[in-house]
Order: C-alpha cells, then structure tokens, then sequence
C-alpha cells in the first residue's frame, strides 16, 4: 500500500501496546457517543411498537358500538351497509364524533350477522353486489358469497365476522375489530 | 472471509486509503486537549442530525399542530421527552462550544495566513448555527418561543431599504400563521443543516489541507498521529459534552410553555439565554433612542463585521494584540449583559408572576391534553375554555380593584398602582377595598363570616368617598353585631360550630367542598333554624331569624326574609349564588340598599361570568398546578 509522507516530519511510532490501548479506549468511546443519540432516536421511533393506543372511544364496557335498529334490516337477508360513530383518537386529537369503520348486517331468522367490510386481501373496501348476490372487493377482484365466504381465491381468508349483541331495545351494537390483511388466520390488529 | 471481502471492496471504493488519509495525519507538537473544539462541534451537530431527524418524524408543523404535536412527543410518545431534551440542550451546547472555538482560533492566533479563508468558512458555519437556533425555537409554537421569534422577525422588518419585504417572506405573509411555521421548518430541518453540512466540509478540507494551527510553543514537541491519540481526546471530549447534554435533558428537560395565544399579551417574554445580551443592549435608553436599525442590525453587524476583519487586522503588528482584546470584551460585554439582565429578572415581581403563569398554563395545557384530548381547533381552545386558566385572569382585570384573592389578584400578582411619569414610574401595592375571596364558599370561609367577620370585611373600611367612609355600614351592621356577639359561645362549642359550618358548607354544592359529613350538617342545620347549641347556650339570634333560606331540592322555604339587605343562603357559595350575586348584589335577594359592589350583568359576558364563577367554586379539571405570589430576589418589582 503506498503512502505519501506529510510534508512535516513523521512522527514516532509510539510503543505498540500503548497504542493499542488508546485504540481501543477511542473506538469505545466513539461508539458510546455515536450510539447514544441513535439509540434513544431508535426507541423513539418504536413507539408504535412499544405503546398500544386506542383508535376511538365511547365503545360501552365490553367495546360494542351500536350500529342500527333491528328494524332497518330486511327480513330477506339482503346485507346492509352501515356506518359506526365514535370519538377517534388519532395521536394528540380527540375527534367528537367521526365514523370510524363501516360494516355489513344481514338479519337471517332473527339472527344478525356482522361483516367488516374492509377486504381481508389488502384493506380495500368490498361492495355488495346485488345482481350476483355477493360481495365484491373493486380493487382485485375478491368475491364473497353472502355468508362471508370465499367465492375465489384471492382472498386469504372469508369476509372477517364481527361480535354482535341486540339489546332489549332491538338495537343492534357491534363490536368493531380490524384484522390484519393479507394472511390466513383472523389476528386482531 | 472478511479480510477477503475487505479486500474485495477496497480494489473497487479505495476505503483504506480514504480512511488512511483521514487518521493518519500527523500533529506536530503532539495531540492535545486544546484541539477538540472542533470534534466536539461536528459531534453534536450529527447529534442534531440525528434527534432532528427523528423529532421530524413525529413533528406537525401548523398553528393547531405543531404545540400539539411536540405536547405529545415529550409526554405520550416514548422516549420523546429524551430526543427533545437531548434535541434542546444539545443546540445550546453548540452554541457554548462555538464560543469556545471561536476564543481558541483568536487567541491561537489561527486565522492568520493561510487560513484566512477557513476563519471566514468558520464565521459563515457560525450565522447558520443562530439560524438553526433561531428557526428552531419557534418550531414548539409556545408562548415562549412564539414572542421570542416575533422581535427576530419584527427586527428583520426594520432592515434598512427592505425590511418589511425580507420579514413578510420570513413569515410567508403579514403576520404569524400557517405559513410562518412552514417556511420556519423548512429552512431549519431542510435549507440550514444542508448548508451548515457544506460548509463544514470545506472547513474541514481546508482544515485538512493547512493541517492543525500549532502554537510555537509546542512545535519543538515530538509529533504524534491523529489515529488513535488526538481521536481519543477528541472522543473524550465529545463523551463529557454529551453527559452534560444528558444531565440536563433527564434533570432539567425540555420545557413547553403553554400554545401560543396572539390575543394573550406575554410579558415573560424573553430570547434564549445565549440572546439575552442582545435583548438587553437594546433596552438601554441611549440605545433605543439611536432606532431600533441602530441597535439591532447596524451595530451587530459592525462588531460581526470587524470580526471578519481579524485576519487582516491580525497582519499589523499590535493586530493579533487587538483581535484578543477585541474578542474578549465583546465576550465581557456579552457576559456582562447577560449577568445584567437575568439579575434585573430576578428581582422584577411582574416578570416573575408572568414567568410562573406561563409555566402554569404549559402545565395546565398539558393536564387538559391529557384528561380530554385535544379537539381538532387546536390545544389553545382549551386553555380558552378553562376555568382555572381564564378564571383568575378576569378576576385579576374585574373584581381585583376591590377584592384580592389571597392577596394577589388571581393570577399571582400583587396588584399595584403605578404613578409618576416616563421612566420615574413608581409602583406600589393597592388596598384592598373588599373582602379576600380566595377561600371564598370553603368551610374556612363560613367559620370566618360567624367568628371573624370583622378581619373578613375589614378592607371595606380603605372605601373612602369624599368624607364619608360608606364601608362602616357593613362593619357595625346587624352581622357584625351577630358575629361579635357569639364568638365566645360558638368558639367554646368548636363541635357546634363545626356543625354549622359543615351546613352552610353543603348548602353550595360546590365540586371543591369534598365530601360533607351529613349528619353533622344535620345538626347545623338545628342551631342555624333554631339558635340553641347542644351545651345549652342560646345564640343572640338564629340565622333564620334574618337569612332567607331554602334547603336543596325543597319545595318550601326554611325562612323568607327577602328585601331587607341580608342575603339569602340559599344556595350560599355556590356555582348559582355566586352567578346571581355578580350579575347585581344589589338585587333584593343580597345586600339590596346596603349594596357597595358595581353591578357586572353588563360588564362581564355570559361566557366570562361562567369561567370566572366555575374557577371560584372549583368546578373545573383537578389540577397540580397552584397560584401565589412568586419569591423575588431583594429589589421588588419595577
């Protein structure tokens, strides 16, 4: 390896372990203070990792919404779309009253069926298409048929359920969730 | 397997020979302490870099953003209250490690030739580092940092031939806004650190190419390599600032006055510590009078200007002589401004009230934030519609002519009136012309009015109206008498009194009353209709015999005595009494004739009447925060 000289003397080596020891005790130290700031940088931007927040409140105790009344629904089971309110709490805001999701009843012998209408292929949002009686997401052709199942296999998984619960005053409250996109297994996010 | 992959990547990039050239580099005289200035500088500035850029990823630069947003990275985000605080200390730091660069390149004698062109890159490094420190600081969009950076931009405005073109560019419009904040950030995390990052690469290529100013002294000195003993030094340095960086970020933090507010004067305002010097030059007198262009830009600008002249003065022969001087009285001058003006601070009780109200309100902000969230007009709004933030502010400005509220007006101040002219202003304390309120509706309040009246009303006796002195009506009035009459007896009966007063204190239904023992308000209730205690002793009267009375949710009266001057208790000391007795005490349900007090149905809007009533009786988010009258150095207030 070639090496020009500095036009000053070159200074004497000093004794190898000395050095060695310096080396050692300026690489230590440098790393410490380069790393310090990354390190508490790094941690910062975690949060998202480090700290659950919720996205909304004003869910009762056991986080339903209500959503509608049982006599909106047809008695056909033909799907509705509604849409659910709440306060949504994004970073430092509190937003009063905001929709925050929307969701498909059906109502089959009393029963009520709740679907999140966000596709679990990659989050678009699925439309029902009453001419075919399916649900159908626009963005890559993912089909459901009404009870939620996959019509192809676009789709990972069938359309995701919600917990629904009607009350003495027939109305309907559902328990608004989302679901991670894009895999098999129904996992809360 | 790695050496082969060095050696792989060396034939194509030339590392080694890169990193060779940049630590080997030999220092004649050998390393020392006094050349790690430098180091230390580009080591907080990556620092910057560093915590900038993630400060930046949680940063909302509006008006009803960005105080929210940097609320929710010292207090919610994790860890954010660490990058701030190392963010905000690390930029004072620069600034302490520029002067000391600057002290050591002067009186080195380091920028003489050749390295004129190196002093003057350093100079330039230096205006983008206040222009880093200036841009910066408005970026919280507090109080603090909002006033401060009003006087930058309003000096800019008087820049001679285009001052108001440069201020208006500044702030993207006529005044602070959206834009002002836009532009602010934009200049301070993306124009300046780009500029600031070339220019310290030339500087230190032309460093590199000079190689390092060595003292005569040291020349006769064996030379040691920069790799490893000057880097060692260097890193130990930049170790000891960054644990002083540390130390105040975890001790000290960070701090976040309340939003800024552009209705609410600020007379905290004042620059960071390292601006102080300026800020008081321009206070003096003789100063002032030469024009603030005078003051601000032309004088500054000539001291900066034969700075940038020491290379050249630095030829003649007493030159070098003179930069030293030169750059250690300016450095005097500056201390001695600045030691000037943080003592003037201390002893101005004005100064320190308002000091302690910003602190209060960045506090207070931030429990509202936190209780309720922050609604999408902005955090100002809610300090807007606290009570315990406007309440004693429109107590201070309405009721405290008369009234004193512990004795300061409601926002921590002592109210005074100042006399004189011009600059022989002569300020001195107010008496009171009626009663405290600042334990107005408490238990302590009631006990007082039954067994103290005198001492409660006693101000009363400072309303003087021509000869007459109408206040005596009240201190030699019926009550008076009553309370003159059974201390002894309600005092030698403290279980009855506190009967009494634990009634009186339910009546209010005030959310700062606690809870109330009800069976002992039970009993007060029987000696406040009846008049007898419990050992016996009969009071002169019983409150009934006087005071109208209705008990909560009844339907009929405990007594009706309305019309004659004595106010009813019904209700008494609570959110609606206390409404109605603003609006007009003289109404005939108060004190009717008897009345002294202006009626303030039209001087106080519905709004401010509610802010003011619901902080009187505490119905308001819990707070930590608390107001009095702030110690202050030896001098008293100005």
């Amino acid at each position: 390896m070639s090496h020009e000289s500095p036009s000053s003397s070159i200074p004497e080596a000093p004794p190898p372990r000395r050095n060695f020891l310096a080396a050692a005790a300026a690489v230590a130290t440098g790393a410490v203070v380069a790393l310090t700031p990354l390190a508490a940088g790094l941690a910062f931007f975690l949060d998202p990792l480090l700290k659950r927040r919720p996205s909304m409140r004003g869910a009762d105790a056991e986080g339903y919404l209500p959503v509608a009344n049982l006599t909106e629904l047809p008695d056909d089971g033909t799907p509705l779309r509604f849409a659910l309110s709440a306060d949504k709490l994004d970073a430092w805001n509190l937003f009063r009253n905001q929709t925050i999701g929307t969701v498909y009843l059906r109502k089959l012998a009393g029963q009520v069926i709740a679907f999140n209408d966000t596709c679990p292929h990659l989050g678009c949002k699925v439309d029902y298409k009453a001419a075919t009686q399916t649900f159908f997401c626009p963005c890559h052709a993912s089909s459901f048929k009404l009870d939620g199942e996959r019509e192809n296999l676009i789709p990972p998984r069938g359309m995701d359920t919600l917990e629904v619960k009607v009350d003495l005053e027939n109305r309907v409250w559902v328990k608004y969730e989302n679901f991670q996109r894009g895999v098999a297994a129904k996992e809360v996010i | 397997m790695l050496a082969g992959l060095s050696n792989w990547l060396d034939d194509r990039i030339g590392h080694r020979r890169l990193l060779h050239d940049a630590l080997y580099e030999p220092v004649p005289g050998g390393a020392r302490w006094r050349y790690v200035w430098g180091s230390t500088l580009v080591f907080v500035f990556v620092t910057q870099m560093i915590t900038g850029f993630f400060l930046w990823t949680a940063y909302s630069p509006s008006t009803i953003t960005a105080w929210e947003s940097v609320y929710f990275i010292q207090h919610e985000l994790s860890y954010g209250w660490l990058v701030r605080g190392i963010h905000h200390f690390a930029a004072q730091a620069m600034m302490i490690l520029l002067g000391l660069h600057f002290l050591q390149v002067v009186i080195d004698g380091a920028y003489r030739a050749p390295r004129e062109v190196n002093f003057w890159l350093g100079l330039i490094l230096m205006q983008i580092v206040l222009g880093l420190s200036l841009t910066g600081y408005l970026l919280p969009w507090d109080q603090k940092g909002y006033y401060a950076t009003q006087v930058a931009t309003n000096i800019a405005g008087v820049t001679p031939g285009f001052g108001p073109e440069i201020q208006q560019m500044a702030q993207g419009g006529t005044g602070y806004g959206h834009h002002t904040l836009t532009r602010f950030f934009a200049l301070h995390a993306g124009l300046l650190p780009v500029l600031l990052l070339v220019f310290m690469t030339a500087h230190i290529a032309v460093f590199r190419r000079h190689g390092l100013h060595v003292p005569h002294r040291f020349l006769a000195k064996p030379a040691e390599m920069f790799w490893p003993d000057q880097v060692l030094r260097d890193a130990i340095a930049c170790l000891a600032v960054l644990a002083t960086i540390l130390y105040f970020a975890i001790t000290r933090g960070a701090e976040l006055s309340g939003p800024a507010d552009p209705s609410e004067a600020y007379s905290a305002a004042r620059p960071e510590w390292y601006f102080l010097f300026l800020f008081r030059f321009l206070k003096f007198e003789a100063i002032d009078a030469m024009g603030l262009d005078v003051g601000a830009i032309y004088i500054p600008g000539a001291l900066m200007g034969i700075i940038a002249l020491m290379p050249i003065i630095g030829r003649w022969k007493l030159g070098h002589r003179f930069n030293v001087a030169y750059t250690l009285g300016l450095l005097g001058g500056a201390a001695y401004l600045t030691v000037l003006a943080l003592s003037e601070d201390k002893a101005n009780i004005d100064y320190q009230a308002a000091v302690a109200e910003a602190h209060r309100d960045g506090q207070r902000a931030v429990e509202l934030a936190q209780a309720e969230g922050i609604p999408a007009q902005g955090a100002l709004s809610l300090l807007k519609q606290d009570p315990f933030t406007q309440g004693p502010r429109i107590f201070a400005r309405a009721c405290s002519s008369c009234h004193h509220y512990n004795g300061h007006d409601g926002t921590g101040r002592i109210v005074l009136v100042t006399t004189g002219k011009g600059h022989d202003l002569v300020s001195t304390p107010v008496e009171p012309t009626a009663a405290d309120l600042g334990n107005f509706g408490s238990r302590e309040w009631m006990s007082d009015i039954l067994v103290n009246y005198h001492e409660v009303f006693a101000p009363v006796k400072n309303i003087v109206d021509g000869e007459q002195k109408p206040g005596e009506r009240f201190l030699t009035g019926d009550m008076a008498s009553w309370s003159t009459d059974n201390k002894e007896a309600l005092t030698k009966n403290p279980e009855d009194l506190k009967a009494l007063v634990e009634f009186l204190a339910q009546q209010g239904a005030r959310p700062d009353a606690g809870e109330i023992d009800a069976p002992l308000a039970l009993k007060g209730q029987e000696i406040f209709t009846g008049g007898m205690l419990k050992s016996g002793d009969a009071l002169s009267s019983a409150c009934t015999d006087c005071h109208t009375m209705k008990l909560p949710n009844a339907e009929e009266f405990l007594s009706e005595n309305s019309g004659s001057g004595v106010p009813t208790l019904e209700g008494y000391g609570g959110a609606i009494w206390l409404r109605r007795f603003i609006e007009n005490p003289g109404h005939a349900d108060f004190y009717g004739e008897n009345n002294l007090m202006p009626v303030f149905a039209a001087k106080l809007t519905p709004d401010q009447l509610d802010l003011l009533v619901r902080w009187m009786v505490g119905d308001y988010i819990p707070t930590k925060q608390t107001i009095h009258v702030p110690a202050v150095a030896s001098g008293g207030g100005h």
